[in-house]
């Protein structure tokens, strides 16, 4: 009964005890960000120890002078937010009617081979993909392009977008639509004007999940974007690849810091968004 | 004005469903299609048919049977340890006393951190600040307790416990978000009439609340493992495969034989065992979902 005395200590022991347990998952959480952090403002040709990287001295910004000039971050920037920005729009665009129809499918057997053939893709390994898409985008002109990533984004994206806003359109009772109908409202208003901002909650947590995922997706763009298409996921290991960066591991860290720290606090602020839409589907009372 | 009346949601559905279809279906087949082909990557018009050459060979070579070994223990460790950890994180979340209060919401906003953390960035983090030998954090923490740490990345032992670990990092907040709606939904009532019977604590978590979030145990389970078993990203930044071939995952045998050995056809028929291999277990999944529903 070792797990049940370990249980009592934190689920029936102190709130104290509890509270610590809490705070020692958030360091887990957060400690690796916080050394590449501060380990990205230490003039570090060498490593340093714990202690050191996190004492409040020694700092310098060449790291990230370094990023920005030798590591062209700017160029990589650009293509990240082209790339997230656009991988949204479409996404949302294509989706959110999709989930709408989806819901209003007369057929229930229909509707669930639908819904079931969309969520099915998520389980499909995007190494299968991104290999023989580079060579069918190779076939269309579209490789290397940012069309080609964007779109490759938005098939990987669609099963979890899909599914997250099927549970949004499900929670709009027919009432509402039906009032809108008897009041002359076409089906395309319906959809419009009645049920789109009801799942304006949801429309935002999908945008801003698109975003995210888009924004840290390496694979896709690895394969299939040229230099000029190419993100910052791409550009930190051309970088650190590169003969130049050598062992300079507060460059490393710097580039890293830039990728990762704007996307974070993103996060942080838009918290309630991503803890809602994620939860959104997966638990229905 | 006919289509006030007749309104066809399948003019909604089709779009999504024809852009998904030639997207994923496309390359489906071209795998498929390559795979039974002899294909470099710097000779593209020259493509001879094999047959299943490509799948006998693979099925010979023992590097593939290592790189099926280590995708069977790397996924269902991430797998195990996701779910473990999310539960154990979110059942201490909705206790009494801290679920709903500002602090749990502070706690959770940063428990989401990995889950944004960009993966090739987290890889590296991992490899320069966290698993490092000498200066890294884990051993950091090892030494205050007196233990002396591996060499974790370094050494064959232990590379693969350090990036299931990494992996398992990036995966918990889905797990501990998900459990602690799934957790909300227990009726209080329930809980008490059973603290009166006297399981209270450790019982009526296994008794009461375990059955009643099992489905999205079983839900996030499977997430988990089809996220741990296509994983690339982490794995390509933390280890790259090694050391050796420690850590050499399916996914990264596919980029190793399609990019660095130029092997089209031989990575296309990896690529197309990995579909089988997923399209098998979801099925077995699901079957066994729905027998554990005819169970009820």
């Amino acid at each position: 009964m070792r797990s049940a005395r370990a249980y009592k200590w934190l689920g029936g022991g102190g709130l104290a005890l509890r509270y610590l347990f809490l705070i020692a998952w958030m360091l887990i959480c957060i400690m690796p960000v916080v050394l590449l952090l501060m380990g990205s403002l230490k003039d570090t040709a060498l490593f340093q120890s714990v202690p050191q990287i996190l004492s409040f001295s020694g700092f310098t910004l060449d790291n990230y002078t370094q990023s920005f000039q030798q590591g062209n971050y700017l160029h990589f920037l650009r293509n990240s937010l082209i790339i997230s920005f656009s991988a949204l729009a479409v996404v949302l665009v294509v989706c959110t009617p999709m989930a709408y129809g989806i819901t209003k499918l007369a057929s229930p057997k229909t509707r669930n081979l639908i819904v079931f053939s969309v969520l099915a893709t998520r389980f499909l390994p995007y190494v299968v993909l991104a290999l023989p898409m580079y060579l069918f985008f190779a076939r269309i002109g579209l490789q290397g392009t940012i069309v080609g990533v964007v779109l490759a984004h938005l098939a990987m994206q669609m099963p979890f977008i899909v599914w997250l806003m099927l549970g949004f359109f499900a929670g709009i009772p027919h009432e509402v639509e039906e009032a809108a109908v008897i009041d002359g409202a076409s089906p395309f208003g319906v959809f419009w004007r009645i049920c789109l901002p009801m799942v304006l909650p949801g429309l935002n947590a999908s945008a801003i999940l698109a975003f995210i995922i888009s924004y840290n997706e390496f694979l896709f763009a690895f394969f299939l974007a040229g230099y000029d298409a190419q993100p910052l996921t791409v550009g930190i290991t051309r970088f650190v690849g590169g003969a130049d960066v050598g062992a300079q591991y507060g460059v490393v860290a710097a580039y890293g810091t830039l990728i990762i720290l704007p996307i974070i606090i993103f996060a942080l602020i838009v918290n309630r968004y991503i803890v809602s839409g994620m939860t959104a589907g997966a638990v229905k009372g | 004005m006919s289509s006030r009346r007749h309104f066809n949601p399948w003019a909604f559905v089709l779009p999504g469903v024809i852009a998904g279809g030639v997207i994923l279906g496309v390359p489906v087949v071209q795998a498929l299609w390559t795979s039974l082909h002899r294909l470099r990557l710097y000779r593209l018009h020259d493509q001879v048919w094999v047959g299943l050459d490509n799948y006998l060979r693979l099925w010979q070579d023992p590097l593939f049977h290592l790189s099926i070994r280590s995708t069977v223990v790397f996924t269902l460790g991430c797998t195990v340890l996701s779910v473990i950890a999310g539960l154990a994180v979110a059942s201490v979340m909705s206790t009494r006393g801290i679920r709903g209060t500002t602090a749990a919401r502070f706690f959770m906003a940063f428990y989401l951190v990995p889950f944004v953390a960009t993966q090739v960035v987290v890889g590296m983090m991992g490899r320069l600040y966290v698993w490092e030998p000498e200066y890294g954090l884990v051993n950091y923490v090892l030494a205050a307790f007196g233990i002396d740490g591996p060499m974790w990345l370094i050494s064959q032992d232990t590379a693969m416990w350090a990036t299931i670990i990494t992996n398992t990092w990036r995966l918990t907040p889905l797990a501990v978000l998900i459990f602690y709606a799934a957790l909300a939904t227990v009726p209080e009532e329930l809980l008490e009439s059973a603290e009166v019977d006297g399981a209270g604590g450790w019982k009526a978590f296994v008794q009461i609340k375990l059955p009643m979030i099992r489905y999205h145990i079983g839900f996030i389970a499977l997430i988990q493992l089809t996220s741990a078993f296509r994983e690339f990203d982490t794995v390509f930044a933390l280890t790259g495969g090694g050391p050796g071939r420690a850590t050499n995952v399916l996914s990264l045998l596919v980029y190793n034989e399609g990019i660095s050995a130029a092997n089209l056809g031989m990575a296309n028929a990896i690529s197309f065992t990995m579909l089988i291999i997923v399209a098998v277990i979801s099925l077995i999944y699901m079957r066994l979902a729905r027998l554990g529903e005819l169970g009820q």
